[in-house]
């Protein structure tokens, strides 16, 4: 070990109880950090993965400029060559092609306007959970012509399981369509204008109500693997872009749902402004301890530094001290914070009581989640060292810049 | 009816019948061809729009938030239907000038902007006249936010018992491109008595 680290792991020696104080302080810090930045980040993959799973995908093929203009214009022909494309596209976990449409549904003398959606009821339950949000009656299964409607909807229209509806819209050949429909079941959705206007029919119906023949509007896809969501994308947009004749459009959910994305942006913002905020106040608590034990050496190096020691040297003393500090803060808080953090990540905190109602109606899992990823530890080691860089500037300058003389009579 | 889109190979062709009672605010449309249409009909009382479907014998009310969807797939709205005998009750009426040549012809300009509260699907309408024939030419409609969506135009002017009466009406949506819907009128009476009954739910479901 070179002389000055010896000197400074000693000179932090010195006095153990202000240097314990000092690293129980980072200590702190640093679990503080690990906790909330795991926190934080299974929060955030909780939403993803809800929103994700509640309807839109992680990644959603459409036609060419679909998300600026849903008509029916825009669409995708599902055919089997595209099909086995996307399903033997080895970073797509699960595909269900949809065809969105609007129609009008009436039962009687009652009438409403819905977003109508056609669904292949064997694939939809790989990517979202409609099939989990049926609250009466079943889900599809590919019966002809059977609907399932949002559970207001069926209020506002008086129908009931059992019951038909009429269909009525306009076809992509501009004809006019209509059906007669029987209710399967109703379905919740997380949001109550949605539920009033929004009903589910199989793929197959809605291609033949909208005379659509083969084509969809959208085939919402999951990913195995999330933190591979821009490679996947890319690799898929490249594979159908061969089995198309039309134009298409690969987005991941950060463009399908740019709300939440925008969400997650400003929550990261709020957290990080917090963590800087921490990182001041640690760092102050150093500076603290550090300047105190240079006021404390004045004599000692002043006597250093008229035996030759060069300022620079007692610069970098000043430094390693303040590194050493930080650093075994740095090593006891990983220790304590990342196994606690790695047992949470397994057994996640479930909510319950009223606050778990209200979290499922938004359709949240109600629980709470920590997430560890190689950042995590990687954030908390960058911040201890700024800290350690920054608290120790105005001390270790100080100290070199002690003149001898002075340094000697001060005491 | 002829409508256009380049969705279509060829334009989609609809013949259909219409009973319009101005004074009664009431109107009456039967769809004649193509025969898969057949029977189709739309009764309009005041405000209210019902739909008529013969294959499933269905009465469909059409509710106040479908106004802006498309009639039989055409560029022109169910509001359409409804709207044409409440502009006078429904806007306010603003006199723009005089356009000299409008097409080869002296029109007046007229603006109209709906009165507050007025159930309406449109922030403005700009309407030319032809002066000489006391005929609409023109109609452009604007949304609430003063974009101009589409233009209505009129041509083939007949005079039908002392009255112009353009006998081609062309729709088109500045907001699709390849879109048009044209409807050219084969034969138009007016000041006919009607019998109550044309306008009635009953009227609707009658097989002719």
């Amino acid at each position: 070990m070179p002389l000055i680290v010896r000197l400074a792991w000693r000179n932090i020696g010195r006095n153990k109880r202000r240097t314990s104080l000092t690293v129980a302080a980072a200590v702190f810090a640093v679990v503080l950090v690990v906790h909330m930045i795991a926190l934080t980040s299974g929060m955030h993959d909780r939403m993803i993965e809800d929103n994700v799973r509640m309807h839109a995908g992680h990644l959603q093929l459409t036609g060419a400029g679909y998300l600026e203009d849903r008509t029916l214009e825009r669409f995708v022909r599902w055919t089997p060559a595209l099909a086995a494309t996307v399903d033997s596209e080895p970073g797509v976990a699960a595909a269900a092609p949809r065809v969105n449409g609007f129609a009008l549904l009436s039962n009687g003398p009652a009438s409403q306007g819905v977003a109508l959606l056609g669904v292949d009821p064997a694939r939809e339950g790989g990517v979202s959970t409609w099939p989990a949000r049926i609250v009466q009656g079943e889900f599809l299964d590919g019966e002809a012509r059977e609907i399932l409607l949002g559970e207001r909807l069926a209020e506002a229209l008086g129908a009931r399981i059992g019951g038909e509806v009429l269909v009525y819209t306009v076809a992509y050949t501009l004809e006019n369509a209509y059906e007669l429909f029987r209710v399967r079941g109703l379905i919740r959705a997380p949001d109550p204008r949605l539920e009033r206007s929004l009903a589910l029919i199989s793929l197959a119906d809605a291609q033949a109500l909208f005379a659509y023949d083969g084509r969809v509007s959208e085939v919402a896809m999951l990913v195995r693997d999330p933190a591979r969501l821009e490679a996947t994308r890319a690799a898929l947009a490249a594979d159908v872009a061969v089995h198309s004749t039309e134009p298409l459009d690969v987005n991941p959910w950060q463009r399908v749902m740019p709300e939440l994305a925008q969400l997650i942006r400003i929550d990261d913002v709020q957290n990080y402004s917090m963590l800087a905020i921490l990182v001041v106040v640690v760092a102050f608590g150093i500076l603290n301890t550090i300047l105190m034990s240079v006021l404390e050496r004045q004599r000692e190096l002043g006597v250093m530094l008229a035996l030759g020691f060069a300022p620079r040297a007692i610069f970098r003393l000043v430094y390693i001290e303040s590194l050493l500090l930080s650093g075994i803060g740095l090593a006891f808080g990983l220790v304590l914070a990342l196994p606690a953090a790695a047992v949470m990540e397994r057994h996640p905190v479930p909510i319950t009581g009223d606050i778990q109602k209200m979290t499922e109606t938004f359709g949240v899992t109600p629980v709470i989640t920590w997430e560890l990823t190689a950042w995590n530890p990687a954030i908390a080691t960058s911040l201890m060292i700024a800290i350690a860089l920054l608290a120790a500037l105005y001390p270790a300058a100080k100290a070199a810049s002690a003149r001898p003389v002075d340094a000697l009579r001060s005491l | 009816m002829i409508v256009k889109s380049p969705r279509l190979p060829q334009p989609r062709r609809l013949r259909f019948q219409s009973w319009d009672d101005r004074s009664g605010k009431r109107s009456f449309i039967r769809v004649l061809e193509p025969p898969k249409d057949r029977g189709s009909a739309f009764l309009k009382l005041q405000q209210n729009l019902w739909s008529y479907v013969p294959r499933v014998e269905r009465t469909i009310r059409v509710p106040p938030s479908m106004m802006l969807q498309s009639w039989m797939g055409s560029d022109f709205t169910n509001d359409d239907l409804v709207r044409e005998s409440s502009t006078l009750d429904d806007y306010e009426h603003r006199w723009l000038g005089v356009a000299p040549s409008h097409q080869g012809v002296r029109a007046f300009v007229i603006e109209h902007l709906p009165r507050e509260g007025a159930p309406v699907v449109w922030g403005r309408i700009v309407v030319w006249v032809d002066a000489a024939k006391s005929a609409p030419l023109r109609q452009e409609f604007y949304d609430e936010a003063g974009e101009k969506l589409r233009v209505l135009t009129m041509g083939d002017f007949r005079d039908v018992g002392g009255r112009w009466y353009p006998h081609h009406w062309a729709m088109l949506p500045l907001d699709k491109a390849g879109h048009e819907t044209a409807i050219d009128v084969n034969e138009i009476r007016f000041d006919e008595k009607f019998a109550d009954e044309i306008f009635t739910q009953r009227n609707l479901t009658r097989k002719e």
